[in-house]
């Protein structure tokens, strides 16, 4: 990651009121604008995660998400936009993110992620979030967040249930660890209120700031798990697979 | 004899109908003698979630034992001692 970012007065200006979080300051500021991140899919997690991260001063933002816009995308895909409704979705993010902070970059790339542009996606940034909804997506990511050595924070939902997943190669377990094949069960479409999805990407992107500002304590080695069914949260210590097929040939850091 | 608390999540608490349950179980009962009780009361997605066509615990699923995932051998696991199984199927939504 780059390290030579000066904050400049309207940065000032625009993150005063986070610069006096103890530990952060102008310091944790510059890291943050000097830091890019890949944000895939911006769904109903994949939107209020990168919105989080415009709204703390990320440098630049790539997003990847195919398609065009549905109405059935607007009970939790708050970066779209109701008159984007059958336009592509990456019109709508692009328009919101830079209305809301036009000093953060924003790269939009009207593509999923897939095992043909992950490894291109993965070099450009220094950090990735997985938030698309489906597995191959997000092991495409993972294999090459463990090859390139970049943290991958994974956040996923169903229902009233949301779980993140700090990885950082060669200290904790992958995802391919946790889950070695794509489970044969896990549908496309998944029950979902945009609370629940936004929830899970905040605790994410907030994963993700700590990381890359150096403050506070990343959860590593532990799965955050929550169930707003009765707003019970925890942390599961979980393992790395010293058969894993992706980062058993990792090695420790 | 110990009476140990099932929870499930994501697709595996909507086939049970149910977020979790208390057994009554043996001294040194095996994690996956529970698991063939608790798959005779469920409808067969249930079943099928947890085991593959061999009829061994699948890959996917991640079992919590007292907040610690278990690792190793899923078909060997022994419950003596343990209060909590949390059964987690992987979820991606999103």
């Amino acid at each position: 990651m780059k390290d030579d970012y000066q904050l400049t007065d309207l940065d000032r200006a625009f993150y005063e009121w986070q610069l006096d979080v103890p530990g952060f300051g102008e310091a944790g500021q510059a890291k943050l604008r000097n830091a890019t991140a890949l944000v895939s899919r911006a769904g109903g997690l994949g939107g209020p995660l990168a919105f989080s991260l415009a709204a703390a001063g990320i440098g630049k933002l790539v997003i990847a998400h195919a398609g065009d816009l549905r109405h059935d995308d607007l009970n939790r895909q708050i970066l779209m936009r109701h008159d984007g409704i059958g336009k592509p979705r990456v019109d709508s993010l692009v328009t919101t993110l830079r209305s809301f902070n036009p000093n953060v970059e924003v790269e939009a790339i009207a593509e999923n992620v897939s095992d043909a542009n992950a490894a291109e996606l993965v070099a450009k940034v220094d950090i990735v979030f997985g938030a698309a909804p489906l597995f191959e997506e997000r092991f495409a990511l993972n294999r090459e967040c463990v090859r390139q050595n970049k943290p991958l924070i994974d956040a996923a939902m169903f229902s009233l249930e949301g779980q993140v997943i700090s990885i950082v190669p060669g200290k904790t377990p992958c995802l391919a660890c946790l889950y070695p094949e794509v489970p044969p069960h896990w549908k496309r479409r998944f029950p979902v209120f945009g609370a629940v999805s936004a929830l899970a990407a905040n605790i994410a992107a907030m994963e993700g700031i700590k990381l890359l500002a150096g403050i506070g304590e990343v959860t590593l080695n532990r799965m955050i798990y929550f169930d707003t069914a009765t707003m019970r949260f925890q942390q599961i210590r979980i393992q790395r697979n010293p058969d894993c097929a992706v980062c058993q040939s990792q090695p420790p850091s | 004899m110990p009476q140990v608390t099932f929870s499930y999540t994501g697709q595996l608490a909507n086939a049970a109908g149910t977020p979790e349950e208390t057994l009554d179980l043996a001294e040194g009962a095996l994690l996956r003698a529970a698991l063939d009780d608790l798959a005779s009361r469920y409808d067969g997605r249930w079943r099928e979630m947890i085991f593959d066509d061999g009829g061994n615990v699948r890959s996917t699923v991640l079992i919590v034992l007292d907040g610690e995932q278990a690792t190793g051998d899923k078909n060997a696991i022994s419950l003596d001692g343990v209060r909590t199984v949390m059964l987690m199927t992987p979820i991606a939504g999103g």
